[in-house]
């Protein structure tokens, strides 16, 4: 059968659009979505090392949240978890959204500061992580020596060692390297907002204060809730913090055990005890993965019911 | 209510002088027109007198109180703008309201000065909307209740109508005048479009380059333009300029052509000058007519009131608007007669020849 010109423009037109999106389709299957369903599929099984042993159904799931060995490590690193998302929020987004005010007061030099207080987020975790525990070194690390400097020696502590500072400390490694994200955000949602709104508000007779909280804030609340998103997937998925500067066992004592953490453990061992139990990591996986697909996905869709148009 | 005095007032940003010196008495109830070209300074005075701009010298009063340092909130004064600002995340009534928020006004009292406000503009039933909800000239309604609501010394309007279709302009232009006469507050009003300010202003103060050209009543300006810019820059369409050397009794176009002058300009025969005329001052005649100028059909614009004829003529376009309809055609001959007595002359600096 003849092919009429407009057929073969269309089949032109669908050779192009395969062309272009078979390529990343297969990638994606290969290298993402193979991988999630396997690590899925590993968590039926049980493990001998890397040898796949018997089905065992949702044995691992069972182990892991309520077992008398696993469940306690999870819950208490799913509580540092929470912990870190709540501390974070206050003072990563927190911070940024006071950090963006003033850079977007345009104070002298801000043009600089704006730079300055993004930089530690193009450096490397490792190296952030690094620097961090050096800083925070009970010995000569600058945090304790400035303490001893202007004479607060009772106050300086092995702050990585100590059970009750251990996890703060880390959190505000994570805040001290992240900070510029949400500040860019907010600043950007800040610049966003018409000068005429802001100027309009001056004449209502608003303080600076009253300004901050009745106007600025809800018009820059649809960034928060993407920042809450994405801080959220983060804290859920903390590891490389933790692992630089406190090691895989989150000690002192587990108090800076986190899922990422217990994760890795149970799923590849650790240098002092090497047991290793694929099954039930990847049953912590999965479940890490589906706790956040969820809650991503519901705070996603608030966020588009909270968009303002100007 | 209250006066405005504005007292030899300059801005500057950096070493660029925007407003070069400005003296304007607004009088209590007075609905004054800042008017002038994009540049003129005029925004840039309103914001001076809100506040919102600092200001380099000069002095400004708003009743017995000198404002310079005063900040906007505490000088009584509610601002319109050009696109509302409206925040975008309250309702019209808590629009309407936040100023009064703020001042800890019992709920009661807050309540009914915004049901008056928007009684009286026609928005009792869009309370509860959200401005992305609204039309433009509702949004603008808005801005004007919430205005309204703080009951000020002055409003100020920043060219509040130029986000708006044409036909809802004209409808708002009246209204925004009848809430000046029901409400008698001080107005002070920026615009470009002459006709606003001509339609509304009760004084009209054309700026031009960072100064001053006139301050006056709307036909003042009209009829007796005190240079050659606010002569062209008031009226639509505007006047039209001949140049041409002042003899005994006229003014003589570098063709030879002379036309009369009715009256004795204060100008020595033999100056050079400029004719204005507006363009319902130029009557057209049969091509041939002694005194006219020769002229040559170029457009014809039927308006279904009034038809607007562009003629070419030496020295350039004229421009003329007569009341009766015309059978015309582009290319046709034709004298262009200027009525004398309603001419207007100008000296070879712009300014107005007494003596007319």
């Amino acid at each position: 059968m003849p092919v009429s010109p407009k057929q073969a423009r269309t089949l032109k037109h669908r050779s192009w659009v395969a062309f272009l999106v078979i390529p990343p389709i297969v990638f994606m299957s290969l290298f993402v979505v193979y991988p999630i369903l396997s690590a899925f599929a590993y968590a039926f099984y049980e493990w001998r090392g890397l040898a796949r042993g018997e089905f065992v159904g949702l044995a691992n799931f069972k182990e892991v949240l309520i077992g008398p060995i696993m469940g306690p490590v999870v819950w208490n690193a799913f509580l540092h978890n929470v912990y870190a998302l709540v501390a974070l929020m206050i003072i990563q987004n927190g911070g940024g959204f006071f950090l963006a005010w003033l850079l977007y007061k345009e104070p002298f030099g801000f043009r600089f500061h704006r730079v300055a207080v993004f930089v530690p987020v193009v450096l490397s975790t490792i190296i952030v992580g690094f620097l961090w525990k050096l800083f925070l070194n009970p010995n000569f690390g600058i945090v304790n020596q400035a303490l001893f400097t202007v004479g607060l020696d009772s106050l300086a502590k092995p702050w990585l060692g100590d059970a009750s500072t251990a996890l703060g400390a880390l959190i505000l490694a994570n805040a001290w390297h992240f900070v510029g994200f949400p500040t860019l955000v907010y600043l950007a949602g800040m610049q966003r907002i018409p000068s005429e709104i802001i100027e309009a508000a001056r004449l209502d007779g608003t303080s600076e204060w009253q300004l901050l909280k009745n106007v600025i804030w809800p018009l820059v609340a649809p960034s928060t809730t993407i920042l809450f998103t994405l801080l959220f997937i983060g804290a859920f998925n903390w590891f490389e913090i933790p692992y630089v500067m406190v090691g895989l066992d989150g000690s002192p004592y587990g108090t800076t055990d986190v899922l990422g953490l217990v994760f890795y453990r149970t799923a590849f061992g650790n240098q002092s005890a090497s047991i290793q139990n694929f099954g039930q990591g990847s049953a912590l996986a999965t479940l890490l993965f589906l706790f956040i697909v969820v809650f991503a996905s519901m705070l996603t869709l608030w966020l588009r019911r909270r968009e303002i148009q100007f | 209510m209250a006066n405005v005095s504005i007292r030899n007032i300059r801005k500057s940003f950096g070493s660029v002088a925007i407003i070069k010196g400005v003296d304007v008495d607004i009088d209590d109830g007075e609905f004054v027109i800042l008017v002038g070209p994009s540049g003129c300074g005029k925004s840039t005075l309103l914001r001076m007198i809100a506040g919102l701009e600092d200001i380099t010298d000069g002095e400004i009063r708003i009743g017995p109180r000198v404002v310079n340092d005063v900040p906007p909130k505490d000088r009584d004064i509610a601002m319109v703008f050009q696109n509302y600002a409206l925040y975008p995340h309250m309702t019209v009534a808590d629009n309407m309201a936040f100023s009064l928020k703020l001042k800890g006004t019992p709920q009661a009292e807050k309540t009914k000065r915004v049901q008056d406000a928007a009684a009286s503009l026609g928005l009792l039933p869009l309370l509860d909307r959200y401005p992305r909800q609204l039309s433009g000239g509702q949004r603008q309604r808005v801005a004007m209740g919430r205005a309204i609501v703080r009951d000020p010394q002055v409003f100020l309007f920043d060219e509040p109508l130029s986000n708006l279709d044409a036909k809802l302009r004209v409808q708002m232009r009246a209204e925004i005048k009848e809430l000046h006469q029901r409400l008698k507050t001080t107005t002070v009003y920026v615009t470009h479009d002459q006709i606003e300010a001509m339609t509304m202003a009760d004084k009209i103060v054309v700026m031009h380059d960072g100064i001053v050209e006139q301050i006056g009543a709307p036909l003042e300006l009209y009829d007796r333009p005190a240079n050659r810019f606010v002569a062209g820059f008031i009226g639509s369409p505007a006047m039209n300029f001949l140049d041409g050397v002042l003899t005994d009794g006229g003014l003589r176009l570098p063709s030879g052509a002379v036309l009369s002058l009715d009256g004795q300009p204060a100008l020595p025969a033999g100056s050079k000058a400029t004719y204005g005329v507006r363009p319902e001052h130029l009557q057209i005649v049969p091509a041939g007519t002694p005194g006219a100028i020769p002229a040559e059909v170029a457009v014809v614009e039927p308006t279904g009131s009034d038809t607007t004829v562009i003629a070419k003529a030496e020295g350039g376009n004229l421009t003329i608007v007569v009341r009766d309809r015309v059978a015309l055609r582009p290319g046709e001959a034709v004298a262009l007669q200027p009525v004398a007595r309603q001419v207007h002359l100008f000296d070879e600096r712009g300014q107005r020849v007494a003596g007319l």
